[in-house]
């Protein structure tokens, strides 16, 4: 074993050599524990990490995980290249819809591929994957030919494996958070895997398990989150009703990913088996926020994962003039046109188009995302000419990099920093006016110029993305939800090494880590119920966004609703036990006294064999409180007597910052010194803003505070709080 | 490979709401491997964390507490470099030096002696900066000001030595421009600007307290003796708890409290070596975890089981420049000086070839008698333990032997290091008053206070200097002894003897600094 040392001379002689800087190891063995080839480990003598330099593969993951920069990486990386399949290029693009990616041709180049993974013990790539799928592990199952394994493991975190593995924006989620990324290096490609998965072996059908309830649920949306909402709640048992708009259900995959990204049957899949499990569909059945009430009224739970389907459109002169069309309508044409029987003539004619004799008809595509680069290509096989322009610079384009690529081999040209200022034409649009712009970086929007050109034009569709139906909005408060990362992230995130590279080059200057922690925030927000008894999933939550992500908050949803066990008025919930209620008591104290006196409350449940929970303020994230029945909150108060007395700045800054908690329980109770004044009333208009539902509060001062059996103290607080808790169980259990 | 699947799921909460990447992480469970012999020495005692008590916690969680620790002095220090700069030409009257010089750098020795680094905790220096570095005076930021380099591996692995460097280098200047003279007092305000300012710029271009680990010229010195105090910092409660600690918020930050500036994790802290006792780990701690511990004086030169060659090269560096400080004082040296100037061109005291001589002829001594104590008492079969390579952790025989003999000496150097600021304290610490009365108009040289001393005779002095020699000597002895019998015992062999060797060389150390001290006759 060679054991590294730091005064070796670290010229590059194409060795992997580790440095550890001895005097700055503190022997936390962060690195030790997550090195994924175990070339690091401890020497007993000093509490020093040491590294075998022939074992390291340069992966530096312990660069990145080491909490006081003392190690350090040089050399190369030690990895085989990645196998990427050439793309299938149609020899004739009009009118062919074949799948232009294509998987592993055989066992062997998937193996071999498979052998790249690392199977890091803290893998960065999990958590780059919005619904952590365990990519160690089903890629572990597939290098041993165990599919069916390999199947189980993806089943616990996805009922779209076959989808994401084909339209998922790979180098921004795990292949970008890979190892190899984060190291420089091309990632395991870990979507190709998981479609071989998925290609040689049908991902299984959901199957009723033993956990019978007798839930009715209805989900309003039959996309990607509708989808998983509907998986996860039939396999436990509960009637399931799904409403959707469309004659078929699918939502957008189905509708606006045109087949040679995702092929109809794969699309198709996961709704042909939902139906044989039992999932009652109605298709054709819009239902508005008006209808919210009545659905409340006969399902114990909603689910809403209508997502966000309204075009954005441009507001620019001419934008109504006829031949301008949005996304969604192109897409939805050109899908049914391009299908088996279809008519690309009859579309085109739709379109305005076939009066355009001379030439190849011209369409120009608003926007440079993955939609626009769907209509796009759409239009190449419909036989147009298709330009794409978008304001942002490239660098910071907001399509995948392969889709980007794919596109323009296809004929399609793709002008960034171009915006439209103006479309212009008789009746009907004929030309297009560009301005130029300029962007300095990501964090800033685009400045338009005065520089202008004009832009022949037999079509225009705009395809900037798509944002919430407003109609939604009273209904649905609190939605869209921020997707925003704490100043001071998640520590487990950040132990992971994730975070430590803002953007890896494979992920195209895409801070992977951030994105992902970002994701989080939606993921557990849609733990968390809007108002009672009514979730919102997917872009519906957040605004547009991936399918993996509204499947992931989907089934967490489903979770959600599974823990929760709602019952819609008048109906007894048998089959969900005497389950004892989840307490959490957090708490902001200065000096500890506030902290004793929660410590009282949760004393009370613990008697009572409440399952009671007391953290502070800044340990409690959406998790935990996706976690809690009954929340009680307490703080101590800051402020003069005589001027204002108001909970403690870091109370006021947790409650504002706190997600709707539809209708969730909450009891206040402070600690005061002279006069709580307001404080009390502060906190609780700050909750019941957030939906919640404040049950009961107190404050306490010295006198109450003194002993312990005060009948205005903590523990008859408590002793309040753990009847009310248990009453709500009793009643929730027997007689609602 | 060992893995196992660490499950991070907190119990009681329900099993539909499992966060998936919990389960995912299969992370080696930590090495334990000698942590028993490594740390059980070195562990505090339960019963000796003073942060037990609510009202000590209270304190320590509060996030001002630093800020107020710094505060009078960064107030102090910058009324040095104003009244330096602007106040009367006097030395004695003027508050900069005299606050400085008279009071400041004695009662420094006497904290590291008794505390360790409590100075650390109030400096102004690095307090200026990390203010700066952080933008904020107490609160907890997410981002800090700076380009936040790490510091370079080089520079890393030879540990204390750069402060070492530093700190021979600043003592040059001051006895070049005779500042701590003190002479005049604008010079004080440059040195203490000079200090400020290039902490301002390290903590501008490295992240944490990358200064105060390996630049600042005290904090060699401080680490070294200060380990003679009966504060043993921030130490781990239950190592068990720090070693499933899956976030490690003491080193990388929290909320509540930042990571640990100084490099330094409570969970394997055996020493307090580099525990800047900023609270900075006891606030951001996720279980609360982690003491401030008490210990016997001492402790921290005897029971650490690492010892690292920085720490033994500093402490006979050290011990060579407060040689050369007595030996400077001595007549035959201002000749030989001045014969050293002449020849070499050099305008004046102190030539760098006698400074940097003495210095490194006295280390090279202390080298040398570790060697000849290797040589005598090394058992022939004796094989010489796999260490690092690092400069830090590297192993040979001369270093088995070099290494606890200087840990075990540090007691006589802190003790040079303190008496030698004696003569000032006594002498003139009286002119603080006046000086600072002066600046109100009412103090002046003719003040009583003014002519004051403390011990006005060279023999109380002399007495005084002896005196904490023979202190120092005696706890050198004592722990020269105790680290000789637990670190020399196995490789010599002879238990007994390499004992009184090693008890022997701390005797003569005392005894020829006690006797300097008598030769210079309080001179300061």
């Amino acid at each position: 074993m060679t054991i590294t040392d730091t005064e070796r001379d670290l010229e590059h002689d194409g060795t992997t050599h580790v440095a550890v800087v001895a005097d700055r190891c503190a022997g936390c063995q962060e690195c030790v524990i997550r090195c994924p080839v175990g070339a690091l480990s401890m020497d007993p003598a000093t509490w020093t990490a040491v590294a075998d330099d022939a074992v390291c593969v340069g992966c530096r993951q312990c660069v990145r995980t080491c909490p006081f920069s003392a190690i350090s990486v040089q050399g190369p990386v030690r990895v085989t290249e990645r196998l990427d399949p050439a793309l299938h290029h149609p020899a004739v693009l009009e009118g062919n819809v074949d799948e232009t990616r294509v998987g592993f041709a055989s066992w062997e180049d998937a193996r071999r591929e498979a052998e790249r993974c690392l199977t890091c013990l803290d893998p960065t790539c999990v958590r780059g994957c919005p619904a952590h799928n365990d990519i160690p592990g089903f890629i572990g199952a597939l290098r041993d030919g165990d599919l069916t394994r390999a199947h189980e493991v993806l089943a616990r975190t996805t009922v779209l494996p076959d989808v994401c593995s084909r339209v998922c924006n790979q180098s921004a989620q795990c292949e970008g958070a890979c190892t190899w990324s984060l190291a420089g290096e091309a990632p395991v490609s870990i979507g190709r895997l998981e479609r071989f998965i998925t290609e040689h072996e049908p991902v299984p059908a959901p199957v009723v398990g033993d956990e019978a309830t007798d839930l009715s649920v209805a989900v309003v949306g039959s996309g990607p989150a509708g989808a998983a909402v509907a998986w996860d709640l039939v396999r436990a048992g509960a009637a399931v009703t799904v409403f959707e708009r469309d004659e078929t259900p699918g939502g957008l995959p189905l509708w606006g990913m045109p087949d040679f990204t995702l092929p109809d049957e794969v699309a198709r899949r996961p709704w042909r088996q939902l139906i044989e499990a039992g999932v009652e569909v109605r298709c054709g059945v819009e239902v508005g926020a008006q209808e919210l009430t009545r659905l409340l009224a006969e399902h114990d739970a909603v689910v809403m994962a209508h997502g966000a389907g309204v075009p954005m459109r441009l507001p620019v002169p001419g934008a109504d003039l006829a031949g301008v069309v949005d996304a969604t309508s192109f897409l939805q044409g050109a899908k049914h046109a391009l299908e088996p029987g279809g008519d690309a003539d009859a579309l085109r004619a739709a379109l305005g188009l076939a009066t355009v004799e001379s030439r190849r008809p011209s369409v120009l595509v608003l926007g440079a995302g993955n939609t626009a680069m769907d209509v796009a290509r759409m239009a190449r096989r419909l036989g147009l000419d298709a330009t794409c322009v978008d304001w942002l610079d490239e660098r910071f384009a907001l399509a995948r990099p392969d889709e980007l690529a794919e596109a323009r081999a296809e004929g399609v040209t793709v002008r960034f920093q171009r915006t439209v200022t103006a479309l212009r034409g008789e009746g009907r649009v004929a030309s297009a006016e560009l301005a130029v712009t300029s962007q300095k970086d990501a964090a800033h929007p685009p400045v338009v110029s005065s520089e202008r050109e004009t832009l022949p034009v037999d079509l225009v569709v705009m395809a900037m993305g798509y944002r919430l139906d407003p109609s939604f909005a009273p209904a649905l408060p609190g939605t869209p939800v921020r997707k925003t990362v704490a100043p001071i992230p998640d520590r487990h995130w950040v132990a992971s090494g994730i975070l430590a590279n803002p953007a890896s080059a494979y992920a195209h200057h895409s801070p992977v880590g951030s994105l992902a922690l970002g994701r989080e925030v939606g993921l557990w927000s849609a733990a968390l119920p809007v108002t009672d008894r009514l979730w919102v999933v997917g872009d519906a939550l957040t605004g547009p966004a991936t399918v993996v992500e509204a499947m992931a908050q989907g089934r967490r949803a489903a979770a959600a609703i599974l823990d929760a066990r709602p019952a819609r008025p008048g109906r007894d919930s048998v089959g969900e036990g005497a389950r004892s209620p989840r307490v959490l008591v957090c708490v902001e104290s200065e000096g500890g006294t506030t902290r004793r006196a929660a410590e009282a409350i949760a004393q009370r449940f613990w008697r009572r064999g409440v399952d009671a929970t007391v953290a502070a303020l800044d340990e409690v994230g959406l998790p935990e409180l996706a976690a809690a029945d009954l929340l009680v909150v307490g703080s101590w108060v800051e402020g003069l007597v005589v001027t204002k007395v108001r909970p403690a700045r870091a109370t006021r800054a947790w409650l504002a910052a706190l997600p709707r908690l539809g209708g969730r329980p909450v009891a206040l109770f402070c600690t005061y010194g002279v006069n709580p004044r307001g404080a009390l009333d502060e906190m609780r208009a700050a909750l019941e803003a957030k939906g919640a539902v404040v049950i009961d509060q107190a404050a306490f001062g010295p006198r109450e505070r003194r002993r312990d059996d005060d009948p205005a103290g903590p523990d008859a607080f408590g002793a309040r709080l753990v009847a009310h808790a248990l009453r709500q169980t009793a009643v929730r259990t027997v007689s609602r | 490979m060992v893995v196992e699947v660490r499950e991070e799921v907190p119990s009681g909460r329900g099993a539909h709401l499992v966060d998936p990447v919990a389960v995912a992480i299969r992370t080696r469970p930590p090495a334990r491997a000698g942590e028993r012999e490594r740390f059980a020495s070195t562990d505090p005692s339960p019963g000796l964390d003073v942060a037990r008590h609510p009202r000590v916690a209270r304190l320590l969680h509060n996030r001002k507490l630093q800020f107020m620790l710094i505060l009078p002095n960064q107030i102090i220090f910058w009324l040095v470099i104003g009244i330096g700069l602007l106040g009367t030409l006097v030395p004695g009257l003027n508050f900069a030096t005299a606050i400085t010089w008279y009071v400041w750098f004695c009662l420094v020795f006497v904290m590291m002696v008794v505390v360790g680094r409590a100075w650390c905790s109030m400096c102004p220096f690095g307090g200026f900066g990390e203010w700066v570095q952080r933008h904020t005076f107490w609160r907890r930021t997410p981002s800090s000001v700076g380009v936040g380099l790490k510091v370079p591996e080089v520079v890393g692995q030879y540990g204390f030595l750069l402060s070492v460097g530093t700190f021979l280098l600043l003592t040059w200047i001051e006895e070049f421009f005779n500042i701590a003279g003190p002479g005049n007092p604008a010079s004080t305000s440059f040195m203490v600007l000079g200090i400020v300012g290039s902490a301002l710029v390290f903590f501008m271009l490295f992240e944490r307290r990358s200064f105060c680990r390996y630049v600042c010229p005290l904090t060699a010195l401080i680490g070294t003796v200060g380990s003679m105090g009966s504060v043993a910092g921030f130490r781990t409660r239950d190592r068990e708890v720090c070693f499933n600690c899956a976030t490690k918020d003491c080193m990388r930050g929290s909320e509540d409290g930042y990571g640990c500036p100084w490099y330094t994790w409570p969970g394997s802290a055996d020493s307090n070596l580099t525990c800047g006792l900023c609270t900075e780990c006891y606030k951001s701690c996720p279980s609360d975890n982690i003491g401030l511990f008490v210990q016997k004086p001492l402790t921290s030169v005897v029971a650490p089981t690492r010892r690292r060659a920085d720490v033994a090269w500093a402490v006979a560096l050290l011990w060579g420049l407060v040689l050369y400080q007595q030996i400077n004082a001595l007549p035959f040296f201002g000749r030989m000086d001045n014969w050293l100037n002449v020849h070499t061109h050099f305008p004046q005291y102190p030539n760098p070839i006698d400074y940097l001589g003495v210095i490194a002829l006295v280390a090279a001594v202390m080298a040398g008698i570790a060697w000849v104590v290797a040589r005598v008492f090394v058992d022939r079969d004796y094989v010489v333990p796999a260490g690092g390579r690092s400069f830090v952790d590297r192993t040979s025989v001369f270093r088995t032997y070099f290494v606890p003999l200087m840990y075990g000496i540090i007691p006589v150097v802190g003790a040079d290091y303190f008496a030698r600021q004696l003569p000032k304290f006594f002498q003139h610490a009286p002119r603080v008053i006046p000086a600072v009365g002066h600046l109100f108009g009412v103090g002046s040289t003719t003040s009583t206070l003014y002519r004051t001393s403390i011990i006005g005779s060279n023999s109380g002095i002399i007495g005084v200097q002896v005196g904490v020699m023979v202190a120092g000597t005696l706890a050198a002895m004592w722990t020269s002894w105790r680290v000789a019998g637990r670190d020399l015992v196995v490789p010599s062999g002879q238990r007994r003897a390499v004992q009184w060797a090693a008890l022997a060389i701390a005797l003569v150390l005392g005894v020829i600094a006690a006797v300097l001290y008598v030769a210079m006759n309080a001179a300061d």
